[in-house]
């Protein structure tokens, strides 16, 4: 066991965090129920039978005031508690500031067994507060609490950032202005010791006072202006107001435009969906720029300037005797707050950590330094060890689903939560009594996890037996397995003249399902030709076999017949694949340049087999037959050879057969036909498999090994991830044996070779001369001559980023050779 | 739990807002172009934004939860309550769909959506 404390604790008046010292370096713990976020809102809410806090709690600080609590710790030390409605009890600011702590120790995730913290306090705290805090900790179950101020920590953040620049003898300032509070503070360092000498503050400026400004100075005035509305301020901003709604819509806007105006010079607000008092529907764009809004803080901004005069003055202070100004907290963000704090002071500000985490992170810094003082004895095992019988439909067409479950063991003084697993529902924190009952919302049409988690009185985990709870909503219930991959056949621009299969639905997935696709199509159509045709060919079998060793299952065909207008290559044809519960499939082909729809339904009772093209399928496959035993033959590989050459007096047979069928046979001959052919396929496709497999794993390792190589010489720490993260999983692509699937690994690869590749000087230069020799089959004779005169400057002076923007230009100049050579059996591939 | 990281999706949740935006003004009008299809076909493309074609379908989808129920239990929701009560909440307004990512049979709330809720009473 570690003996440092190294967990550290931001508990802010607004928001709190959580930070671990490992290794050398900080982590900060990520908000588990609020993705992407490390913070949790400082706000506790007691409803009749649970505890909720964070971001939920914070909805309902406006709306439930007499059930929810916020801001705290402002009251942290004093007698004052509050009085809630919904349990007929008072809660102390202490009792809060633990419930967040306790809340704090669910985020972490290492398995730490959390005894010992480092909790950060203000800088104005005196003894009774600062004992109050700790007190906090200790009823959230550390047993071991050491207090830190937050600038020191905000300070400590910093220095450690700078690991090689030792921070020298002086003072400082840290600025800290948050969501809703503002502190600054005065730092000095004096040999090695680093002490608050003084600060100042304001408990009611923050990020949201601007958001609120943008509605109330700029937005509420401009709409007036435009539309009638008799005092829409009043009616946004009261409760009962016909607007109210409207105004929480707004502070959202406002929200994002001021963050949105930290990187650009003007943002827009849309303002719709409300009727003036004269009927008229309002729409408008409202659009506010930098300086409309940097006016409209200034002055909260100067007056935090005001007091930092204040701090220096009473310290004797000048500007010059400050070192620089440390900037903390979410709205230091704001371009205007840094400029106009450093133009007024004259003291640079220092915007090197992150303002969010910067405390936490310092606080677990400072863990890191501190002994834990918990000796063995006093860590009392806690595990209680209960048994949970869970009841509930494992399916279910509800919006919501009971369960129910007894619990054997003690429950006394115990919690449970319920966590959906998507990130979607928690139930809070909620007693837990010997039955339990929770109505769990779904997602329909998808499996829905949800986890119990019990919890003793400080919020530590309680081991039981409960699995996860899984219901499956919607249509999954009765709809049965696919017993097969669905794949559509597309040509294979890879392999010239082949076709391969593209997988719409894995082997498995539950019926009825729906998959829409888009390809460009290969070929031109000419309207009223009948030999310019396109299939749609969806096939049921693995994907990694060969399309014609597959059962066919519905085909549609277009051609220039059926075509309103003459379609040209390149154009998009939409493909959509329905199967239903009893396994109908429907097909349907959308051909965007004539707007028009092919629809077929294929039951899989009744088979559809196309006459021409089964006849080109036999065709191809008689083909392909004979350069496989060719080059069997030519490898001396006589075992595959020997056994193609078995398939070969069948395929001969069904080449004569459909030779003499019609295209309006009406016999069953082109179903026997069709199946004949599909046996001969797959004898050739596992005769041939290893074949395919071993070329596309030699390629792999091939395509690897110039991989590492480039990286090695000229990789970045992306790419060098990008190559490792592939490399992981090569144990799990190959054990599928599946060709296609190397394949796109190794194109992976490819994609890196590429990137390293344009940067690479030698490649630059050597393809620049490649262009140049091609000069003459341009398209534009004199653009390439001014390229190639750039370039041959851009050699000279050896600048590559500017040659390989000739390159790309050069490039583009050349004829599309190449995709015209693409086969176009089917009309559209990959 | 959520171990995906989504912040690289930001730019695409960007557009799909503005596909909600537009599917939303689209149903207050009648139009002889379908819009709707290329919309729909859009959706489609986000659905399979991340499949290949080796892969089953991953991508992202939205929600509109306009009309649902709101309480606080619903983490697919970043929600502001307006009006005097906070008891039988249901979604006024929509400012953001919730934006799920969908692999397979399973999906992740990718992005929260963002609403305005009120009392029904």
């Amino acid at each position: 066991m570690e003996n440092t404390i190294n967990i550290g604790i931001d508990l802010g008046t607004t928001n709190s965090a959580i930070a671990k010292f490992v290794k050398g370096d900080v982590i900060v713990f990520n908000n588990p129920l609020d993705y992407g976020r490390s913070t949790l809102p400082s706000v506790v809410y007691y409803k009749k039978d649970r505890i909720v806090v964070g971001n939920k709690a914070k909805e309902y600080l406006e709306r439930d005031p007499k059930n929810v609590v916020g801001l705290f710790k402002r009251k942290m030390g004093t007698s004052e508690s509050f009085q809630i409605k919904s349990i007929n009890e008072s809660k102390t600011p202490v009792d809060l500031s633990a419930q967040v702590i306790k809340e704090l120790k669910t985020f972490v995730n290492t398995g730490d067994s959390l005894e010992s913290v480092v909790i950060t306090i203000p800088a104005s705290f005196d003894v009774i507060q600062s004992n109050a805090t700790k007190e906090a900790g200790k009823q959230s179950g550390f047993k071991q609490v050491v207090l830190l101020q937050e600038p020191i920590a905000a300070s400590l953040a910093y220095a450690n950032m700078k690991k090689s620049k030792e921070l020298t003898d002086g003072n400082w300032l840290v600025y800290d202005l948050g969501g809703g509070t503002f502190d600054v503070a005065l730092v000095r360092i004096k040999d090695g010791e680093m002490k608050v000498i003084d600060h100042e503050g304001d408990n009611f400026l923050g990020g949201s006072d601007f958001d609120r400004l943008i509605v109330e100075r700029l937005i509420i005035p401009k709409i007036s202006e435009e539309y009638t509305f008799e005092d829409l301020e009043t009616q946004m901003k009261s409760a009962s107001g016909k607007y109210n709604a409207k105004y929480y819509s707004l502070l959202n806007q406002a929200e994002e435009a001021k963050i949105r105006l930290s990187a650009v010079s003007s943002a827009e607000i849309i303002v719709e969906r409300m009727e003036d008092e004269e009927g008229n529907e309002v729409d408008m764009e409202i659009v506010i720029t930098k300086s409309e809004f940097n006016e409209l803080i200034k002055e909260s901004i100067d007056g935090t300037i005001e007091m930092i005069k204040t701090i220096l003055t009473r310290n004797s202070l000048t500007s010059n005797d400050v070192q620089f100004n440390l900037m903390v907290g979410g709205s230091t963000f704001i371009p205007f707050v840094r400029q106009r704090v450093e133009e007024v002071l004259q003291i640079p500000v220092n915007c090197e950590i992150d303002p969010t985490t910067a405390v936490c992170i310092g606080a677990a810094y400072y863990a890191a330094t501190k002994q834990r003082d918990i000796s063995a004895n006093q860590s009392e095992n806690k595990q209680n060890q209960l048994t949970i019988k869970a009841s509930y439909n494992k399916a279910s067409k509800e919006a919501d689903e009971l369960f129910a479950a007894r619990i054997k063991g003690l429950t006394d003084g115990f919690f449970y939560k319920i966590v959906r697993q998507d990130g979607g529902f928690d139930s809070g924190l909620k007693n837990l009594t010997e039955r339990i009952n929770e109505d769990l919302p779904l997602v329909e049409n998808t499996y829905n996890f949800f986890t119990l988690t019990i919890y003793d009185g400080e919020n530590n985990v309680i081991e039981t037996d409960i699995e996860p709870i899984g219901i499956n909503s919607g249509f999954g219930i009765s709809g049965q397995p696919l017993p097969e991959d669905i794949c559509l056949e597309v040509d294979d621009y890879d392999n010239p003249g082949q076709t391969r299969l593209f997988l719409i639905f894995e082997r498995n997935s539950v019926l009825p399902t729906k998959r829409s696709l888009t390809f460009s199509i290969n070929k031109q159509i000419l309207k009223g030709s009948e030999s310019d045709r396109l299939w749609i060919n969806v096939y049921e079998g693995p994907q990694t076999s060969l399309p014609e060793a597959n059962k066919p299952i519905g085909v549609i065909e277009i051609t220039g017949k059926q075509v309103s207008r003459d379609i040209a290559k390149g154009s998009d044809l939409e493909i959509t694949i329905m199967i239903s519960e009893s396994k109908d499939v429907t097909v349907s082909g959308y051909l965007n340049m004539s707007d028009q729809d092919f629809k077929e339904v294929f039951n899989p009772k009744e088979r559809n087999t196309n006459v021409t093209l089964l006849k080109g399928q036999v065709f191809d496959l008689s083909t392909k037959l004979d350069v496989e035993i060719e080059l069997a033959t030519e490898k001396e590989d006589y075992e595959t050879a020997g056994a193609l050459s078995k398939t070969k007096k069948d395929m001969e047979d069904i080449e004569v057969e459909v030779e003499n069928l019609s295209d309006d046979d009406v016999t069953d001959k082109r179903y026997q036909l069709e199946d004949k052919k599909r046996k001969v396929a797959q004898a050739i496709d596992s005769a041939t498999k290893n074949k395919r497999l071993q070329q596309a794993t030699n390629n792999y390792y091939e395509t690897k090994a110039e991989c590492e190589e480039l990286i090695d010489e000229s990789g970045n720490d992306h790419e060098r991830k990008t190559f490792n993260d592939i490399g992981s999983q090569e144990a799990a692509f190959m054990a599928t044996k599946s060709p296609l699937k190397i394949q796109e690994k190794s194109d992976e690869f490819h994609g890196i070779i590429g990137q390293i590749r344009w940067r690479t000087p030698d490649f630059l230069k050597a393809l620049f001369a490649r262009l140049v020799d091609d000069q003459s089959k341009m398209n534009d004779q004199s653009q390439a001559k001014s390229l190639i005169d750039a370039g041959n400057f851009a050699l000279e002076s050896q600048n590559w980023d500017r040659l390989k923007e000739i390159n790309f230009g050069l490039l583009d100049l050349l004829p599309k050779g190449s995709k015209d050579e693409i086969t176009t059996k089917i009309g559209f591939g990959l | 739990m959520l171990e995906h990281n989504f912040k690289k999706l930001k730019p695409y949740f960007e557009i799909i807002d503005q596909l909600f935006e537009i599917e939303r003004k689209l149903k207050n009008i009648s139009e002889p172009n379908s819009i709707s299809r290329n919309l729909n076909k859009m959706k489609d493309i986000f659905e399979n934004l991340l499949s290949s074609s080796t892969s089953a379908e991953e991508g992202l989808l939205y929600h509109d939860p306009m009309g649902e129920g709101y309480n606080e239990t619903r983490l697919d929701l970043e929600a502001s309550i307006a009006g005097s009560s906070s008891e039988n909440l249901f979604i006024k307004e929509v400012i953001k769909p919730i934006i799920r990512y969908k692999k397979g049979g399973s999906t992740l709330i990718a992005r929260k959506g963002v609403v305005v809720v009120e009392s029904k009473i």
